[in-house]
């Protein structure tokens, strides 16, 4: 090949990337700037900071940082998280899987079933919750829970962390299993074999091969839904908007309600740079998990 | 021959059990949806239905704007999955194919880009459609008469107007789309294309004769993977579409349960249910691709 040749195709391959970078830079890169500068301001939709937005340098976090609600929304993300995420879909999803591994009438269409909530957009998600949880004594929930003695209960209003918890630990068992699954198919099915032949049992089977070879995929999983569990937005919105006094309000909601409810520009865009911040460093975990080889 | 702790009955009858309860807790929440759907009198708790109809599908077509909201979410997703698959398309294929000095940077930057929450851009975002807006409504007002402007700017405009939220919603499914071309690209050897530059064919032929039909498979994952996505998501309709001619069906299900008098819950599970379908078909179709995604960004 020409070196003619090659600069020709150096120069048609910025020409093909050029409108995903460009698009990329006006919609995600330069809103994250504008962010930035907007949280050092005290720019308002109403009030003096609607007409003339001051330079408030690190005033914004100054104030975040000695607010109760800001601290309380942080507090229900990572619970939010490490029980939906973490805990409830993991340990799920890897159940599933294991339940799953061997051949038996009916496997193919539990797998249909454990993965058919992934489906669901949020806001349906919402609704089909919004009628298991209803209070009062026809509620589904209530019914089921009446077989065991339990009084009715209003779910959202009584236990609302909890409950987004379940429901969206619902929605992402098949997302974990079918990860899972995979990982597990990966591993030799002779190291199985040489554990057996030397007596050892199915708890130290599973404690010593399995989970062992199973840290990678489980470590990039985790990362995965931490990500995509922070940034759910209209499940919430529909189902508690973030209520009762802010018992569900994860940041992404935070957020919303601080600029478009309370329209504090300034102080709303300080909790989304915090919002940014932490993503990113979940993101730079990710890069360096992924090892990037180009 | 079976060590002692392996399979047992009771073991069996376990598993099973704690099959049955899991299953039970992904099912269960659906049997609400697909009954009410089809019952006339239905009601936010489940009950058997007297009668089964169409009658809350009807409703919602006919004297809802069920079919409006339908068509809508169909063009602005379509069109986004589309845009998504010729960009991906195009800057996978470079990105696998050159050996530049910004290669390893702007990889990291578009994964870096995929972790960052809309929630956390959407004030700056509001206010950058809010500027592209001002000017596509100065351009359109000069070219056209005053009457075709709102019209006009239904179609192209960045706030309350498709162009803007097509574009995007493209946007955000960009780099996960792009390191599934890049990827993709990856595994189709140089040496097919050298074999069409021997021929003396240039990039044109090259793109129809080789890549494209190579690249089919890997173009419908990304596709699929961005259709899921703007199809399920609430946050930009919410933030960016006002007008009710332009209303999808995210929106149009929300609006429909925050009515200030009786929710009508028959009609609000049949449009779930018209909102549900076609993304539990997108879904069935991309489940096979979605180890291979995940696993394929796990090799780099």
């Amino acid at each position: 090949m020409s070196a003619r040749f090659q600069r020709r195709e150096a120069l048609r391959n910025r020409a093909l990337l050029l409108p995903s970078a460009l698009l990329l830079l006006v919609f995600v890169i330069y809103p994250a700037g504008v962010a930035v500068w907007t949280s050092l301001t005290n720019e308002a939709m109403t009030g003096p900071g609607a007409l003339n937005p001051r330079f408030v340098g690190l005033g914004n976090y100054r104030r975040l940082l000695a607010d109760g609600s800001f601290w309380s929304s942080l507090a229900v993300t990572f619970w939010f998280v490490l029980g939906s995420a973490v805990i409830g879909q993991f340990v799920l999803g890897l159940l599933s899987a294991i339940l799953l591994q061997r051949p038996f009438t009916g496997r193919m269409l539990l797998n249909a079933i454990i993965l058919m909530p992934n489906a669901v957009p949020e806001v349906v998600a919402a609704f089909i919750w919004a009628s298991m949880l209803a209070a009062g004594d026809y509620g589904t929930l209530n019914n089921v829970v009446a077989w065991f003695g339990v009084e009715p209960q209003r779910w959202l209003t009584t236990f609302p962390l909890t409950m987004i918890i379940v429901v969206n630990t619902w929605r992402g068992i098949g997302f974990a299993m079918i990860l899972m699954t995979s990982g597990l198919a990966a591993i030799p099915s002779d190291l199985y074999e040489a554990a057996r032949m030397d007596g050892a049992n199915r708890w130290q089977r599973f404690r010593r091969i399995t989970l062992p070879l199973l840290v990678p995929t489980v470590f990039l999983y985790l990362l995965v839904s931490t990500v995509s569990t922070i940034a759910i937005f209209g499940l919430i919105f529909a189902l508690t908007r973030g209520g009762p006094a802010g018992a569900t309000e994860i940041i992404g909601i935070y957020i919303y309600n601080q600029s478009f409810n309370s329209y504090q520009l300034g102080y709303g865009s300080a909790v989304a740079v915090v919002a940014l911040l932490i993503s990113l460093g979940v993101g730079l975990l990710y890069v360096r998990a992924l090892k990037v080889d180009v | 021959m079976s060590a002692p702790g392996d399979a047992s009955a009771g073991d069996g009858a376990a598993r099973a059990g704690l099959l049955a309860l899991i299953a039970l807790y992904c099912a269960a929440p659906f049997l609400w949806l697909a009954l009410a759907a089809f019952d006339p009198d239905a009601r936010l708790f489940l009950q058997w239905p007297e009668t089964v109809s169409f009658s809350n599908f009807r409703r919602a077509f006919v004297e809802e704007d069920g079919l409006l909201w339908l068509l809508n979410s169909l063009v602005v997703c379509g069109l986004a999955t589309l845009l998504v698959a010729v960009l991906a398309g195009f800057g996978g294929y470079a990105l696998s194919r050159t050996r530049a000095r910004w290669k390893r940077p702007f990889l990291y930057s578009i994964i870096l880009i995929r972790v960052i929450p809309p929630t956390a851009l959407i004030v700056p975002l509001y206010k950058v459609m809010l500027t592209a807006n001002l000017s596509v409504n100065a351009a359109v007002r000069a070219v056209l008469p005053s009457d075709w402007v709102r019209p006009a700017m239904r179609m192209v405009g960045f706030i309350d107007g498709y162009l803007g939220l097509i574009l995007l919603l493209a946007t955000l499914q960009l780099p996960l789309a792009l390191w599934i071309m890049k990827t993709f690209f990856d595994a189709i050897p140089r040496e097919f294309e050298e074999a069409a530059i021997m021929d003396g064919a240039g990039f044109g032929k090259r793109l129809r004769r080789v890549l494209l039909p190579l690249a089919m498979p890997g173009l419908a994952a990304s596709g699929l993977f961005a259709f899921i996505a703007c199809w399920g998501d609430f946050l930009l309709p919410l933030t960016f579409i006002s007008s009710p001619e332009l209303r999808m069906l995210p929106l149009g299900l929300y609006s429909a349960f925050m009515r200030s008098d009786q929710v009508d819950y028959g009609l609000l599970a049949a449009i779930a249910v018209v909102y549900t379908l076609p993304a539990i078909l997108a879904f069935a179709l991309a489940r096979r691709l979605l180890v291979q995604t995940f696993s394929g960004g796990l090799k780099g």
